[in-house]
């Protein structure tokens, strides 16, 4: 086991209560948990190329990174408009 | 010392997201949490990139991780504009404060934009 192994199950913790408020309490808690999840991942992504050593792998938190941007966009704006 | 400085990096980056999420567990408005996202969003995905170099060297292949890094400060900044507007929308209707508006932080707190303490 790496250290980047390491790392990435470490971090992998700051998802539990992360899913935790995603799921239970005020929808505006709710959408900024899932900013905060999407961030996270986005890390373990990296953290996890390199762990395994696979460097495409990184295309992945390039796509992740990306679509969260495209994700939080929409989710703000339905918020604005219908909740 | 590169092992310990790729050591140090990481366990920076881990323990910095660890308690950004902690600190916006601890926060009961949304517009306080918003704040707890930039940190793991800059400083954690900068520290890894900066490992990930260490480790790798200047390959092609890490570019893409300063690309992902750049990605992650550049649209984070934009998705927490959008959210508080949002947030602030629906509550109000119009996102732009009210002339004479204040905003209590918290019962108790000091006014924040109190014209009165501002006249005195």
């Amino acid at each position: 086991m790496n250290v980047w192994e390491v790392a990435a199950e470490v971090m992998i913790f700051a998802l539990l209560p992360l899913a935790w408020t995603a799921m239970r309490g005020d929808p505006r808690l709710r959408l900024v948990s899932f900013f905060m999840t999407g961030v996270v991942i986005t890390l373990l992504m990296m953290l996890l190329t390199m762990a395994f050593n696979r460097m495409p792998m990184m295309d992945l938190a390039i796509a992740l990174a990306l679509m969260s941007f495209g994700g939080g966009i929409v989710f703000a704006r339905f918020f604005e408009r219908h909740l | 010392m590169k092992t310990i400085t790729i050591e140090t990096l990481l366990a920076l980056a881990v323990l910095i997201t660890l308690a950004s999420v902690l600190g916006m567990l601890r926060m009961r408005d949304p517009y306080q949490r918003l704040h707890y996202i930039a940190a793991p969003a800059s400083l954690s995905a900068v520290f890894i990139t900066i490992a990930i170099f260490l480790q790798q060297g200047l390959k092609p292949e890490c570019f893409k991780a300063v690309f992902t890094t750049l990605a992650l400060i550049g649209m984070n900044t934009v998705v927490t504009h959008a959210a508080a507007r949002a947030f602030r929308i629906a509550e109000t209707k119009n996102w732009k404060p009210k002339k004479g508006e204040t905003v209590p932080i918290q019962r108790g707190d000091e006014r924040v934009g109190d014209g009165r303490k501002e006249a005195a």
